[in-house]
């Protein structure tokens, strides 16, 4: 279903050890994403989504393994090459994460202003030709304390967009939204895949948003890749996690090894499985 | 070998823990008859689970029979890995082992203290060679924030200080009839002692504490990440803005501080003490010393550039949330004025013998 213009992938992560004092995280994590496909990184609390992004970026220095963005390992990378590799890369936090002091054309134009080397008219233009495609144009002026939650979000795919990256990262993008507002973002992402050339990494867990946008899909579970492929070969998997996720079972009644089954003598009989 | 012990009867937990504990021995099979219990509150299933979990640790295998289909309800959609995590209280470290923990998070924060500073060195010395200047333009917006905005408050608290040294000194002086050298103390003691001192308290209360409070909530609300994402380093944007303006504002109004105290012993002396006009100012620079000044600004640098390093640093290390900004605004205030108070001990120690 996915077209491979490029067979190298803009993207790579390899053998991704990540641990939080004794703690594993990420344990030998390997996935990659391309240009003109949105991959979904999907799996419950937890499971080391947003971890996992945080590496892909470099604000996290892994245990072990590596991170190429086109080609260029950023957690090796020089000082210089990595602003050069960031440059290259747009990410929109959980919670927008836009500079608070700032109006929203301020918060596009910074980067805009400090890596493009653009005279400040310019750059304020082009701010408000990225506020305007999420649609924003009318808030430009508007501190982000002003602004709703979904418009946060837009404005911060807004300043993501801001250098024009090859890679795109969303984290939550869609979560804890009304589930218009949260449409809307999924057919904002699905507009950036076919209107540009990026590779697009999507970290979420709701379903619908998944269904909705989703190339490939990598699943996490517990710091490892549970499953990883297109959407239709991750949704067919018999695995029961990924069954779980996709059947919106609850854990407790995953529970493969029931508390009831070692309590009592007469355990399983008639113990398991309230519906 | 394995026997089975069929207790019965209503939940009674405690005889029942006594029976199955000390009386079933280890590579027993107790069976708990459960039949008469129509219900389990939460607590009665929790202390049935440490019951199986301690017997466990005996070697003593415990379950249950008879349960009734509400009772089971407490179990339900429970994982039997409850069994392996034995809930065992937090282990207290060993003094020695406290010690170590302690030295390693002051080394730890020694580290990443001198990261700082590097960084700071590397914006302020190093980058500007490579095309990366200095951010004057917020500097100079903290600068008016932390100057500009301090120069009342400076202003009105030194006035106060001087007049109420003016005043003190006035009661001694007065009785050997050498009320003129109120100027001499005024003067003095504001230029090498109270200005710096003041101003520096004044700094750290108003400014550092803002600064950590910004730069903290800029932590949790994930924006410095989203800079560096940005590949904007905080160390040239943050920072280093806030480092060179307290080092520029502190001085600055420390000087304001040793006019307005001096005008404080001033005013005292002359509208209240009848002291002339003309006599005070005459004695006040015959008074002071170039090296007066000279101590005085040194150790008001000092003390900006240390309110500088802890507020940033607090606010850099936030951890903790909302909360967290909180405490270490505190955390911020405190150190600031306690490592001036201490620098300007050594200082003087200093100065007193090398003067």
């Amino acid at each position: 279903m996915t077209t491979e213009r490029d067979s190298s992938p803009y993207v790579q992560v390899e053998n991704l050890v990540a641990r939080y004092g004794n703690r594993t995280i990420l344990d030998g994590v390997s996935c990659s994403a391309r240009r003109g496909e949105i991959t979904v990184i999907l799996g419950g609390s937890g499971s080391g989504k947003t971890t996992l992004l945080r590496h892909i970026v470099g604000l996290l220095t892994p245990a072990a393994g590596r991170v190429l963005i086109d080609g260029r390992d950023i957690h090796r990378a020089s000082e210089e090459e990595q602003e050069a590799i960031l440059r290259n890369v747009g990410m929109s936090f959980q919670g927008g994460a836009l500079f608070n002091s700032m109006t929203l054309e301020e918060n596009i134009a910074l980067p805009i202003i400090e890596h493009a080397h653009a005279n400040r008219e310019t750059a304020y233009t082009l701010a408000r030709m990225k506020l305007a495609l999420v649609g924003l144009e009318r808030a430009a002026q508007s501190l982000p304390a002003e602004i709703s939650g979904g418009m946060k979000k837009r404005a911060a795919v807004a300043r993501a967009l801001a250098l024009d990256p090859g890679l795109l990262l969303f984290d939550e993008l869609s979560a804890g939204l009304d589930p218009v507002t949260a449409r809307e973002l999924d057919e904002l992402v699905l507009r950036l895949k076919a209107q540009f050339d990026v590779a697009i990494l999507v970290v979420t867990h709701e379903l619908s948003s998944i269904q909705m946008i989703a190339d490939r899909a990598i699943m996490l579970h517990a710091g490892k890749v549970l499953a990883a492929g297109t959407l239709d070969e991750v949704r067919s998997m018999d695995h029961p996690h990924v069954r779980a996720f996709f059947d919106r079972r609850p854990r407790s009644t995953v529970v493969q090894h029931g508390l009831l089954d070692a309590l009592l003598v007469d355990g399983g009989d008639h113990g398991e499985n309230p519906a | 070998m394995l026997t089975n012990n069929h207790i019965s009867g209503a939940l009674a937990l405690a005889p029942l823990r006594e029976q199955v504990l000390k009386r079933a021995e280890p590579g027993s099979r107790v069976v708990v008859n459960l039949s008469g219990v129509q219900k389990l509150s939460g607590l009665d299933a929790a202390a049935l689970l440490r019951l199986v979990i301690e017997g466990k640790e005996k070697g003593i295998e415990v379950r249950f029979s008879g349960l009734s289909a509400e009772a089971r309800q407490a179990f339900t959609g429970l994982d039997a890995s409850l069994l392996e995590h034995a809930a065992t209280p937090t282990e207290s470290l060993s003094p020695i082992e406290e010690v170590g923990e302690q030295t390693l998070d002051l080394l730890a924060t020694a580290r990443r203290l001198l990261e700082m500073i590097g960084e700071i060195t590397y914006w302020f010395f190093i980058a500007p060679w490579h095309g990366k200047g200095v951010k004057w333009e917020r500097t100079g917006e903290q600068i008016v924030k932390i100057g500009l905005d301090g120069v009342p408050i400076v202003s009105f608290l030194s006035f106060l200080i001087g007049a109420v040294l003016a005043l003190n000194a006035a009661s001694q002086l007065r009785q050997f009839g050498a009320s003129i050298y109120i100027a001499n103390l005024v003067g003095v003691s504001m230029t090498r002692e109270m200005a710096p001192l003041l101003t520096a308290i004044i700094a750290a209360g108003r400014s550092g504490s803002a600064i950590t409070a910004e730069l903290g909530t800029m932590v949790v609300s994930e924006e410095i990440d989203a800079m560096r994402t940005m590949a904007l380093s905080p160390g040239r944007f943050l920072l280093l803005p806030r480092v060179l303006a307290l080092l520029c504002a502190v001085p600055c109004l420390t000087v304001l501080s040793n006019l307005a105290g001096i005008f404080g012993g001033y005013w005292v002396g002359v509208i209240v003490l009848g002291l002339g006009s003309r006599n005070y100012l005459q004695q006040t620079s015959q008074a002071l010393l170039i090296s007066d000044l000279v101590t005085g600004m040194v150790k008001s640098t000092m003390f900006a550039l240390l309110i500088g390093l802890v507020s940033c640093y607090r606010g850099f290390y936030v951890h903790g949330g909302a909360e967290g900004v909180g405490t270490n605004t505190t955390a911020s205030v405190v150190t600031s004025i306690v490592l001036c108070i201490l620098a300007d001990a050594v200082f003087t120690t200093i100065f007193f013998y090398f003067d």
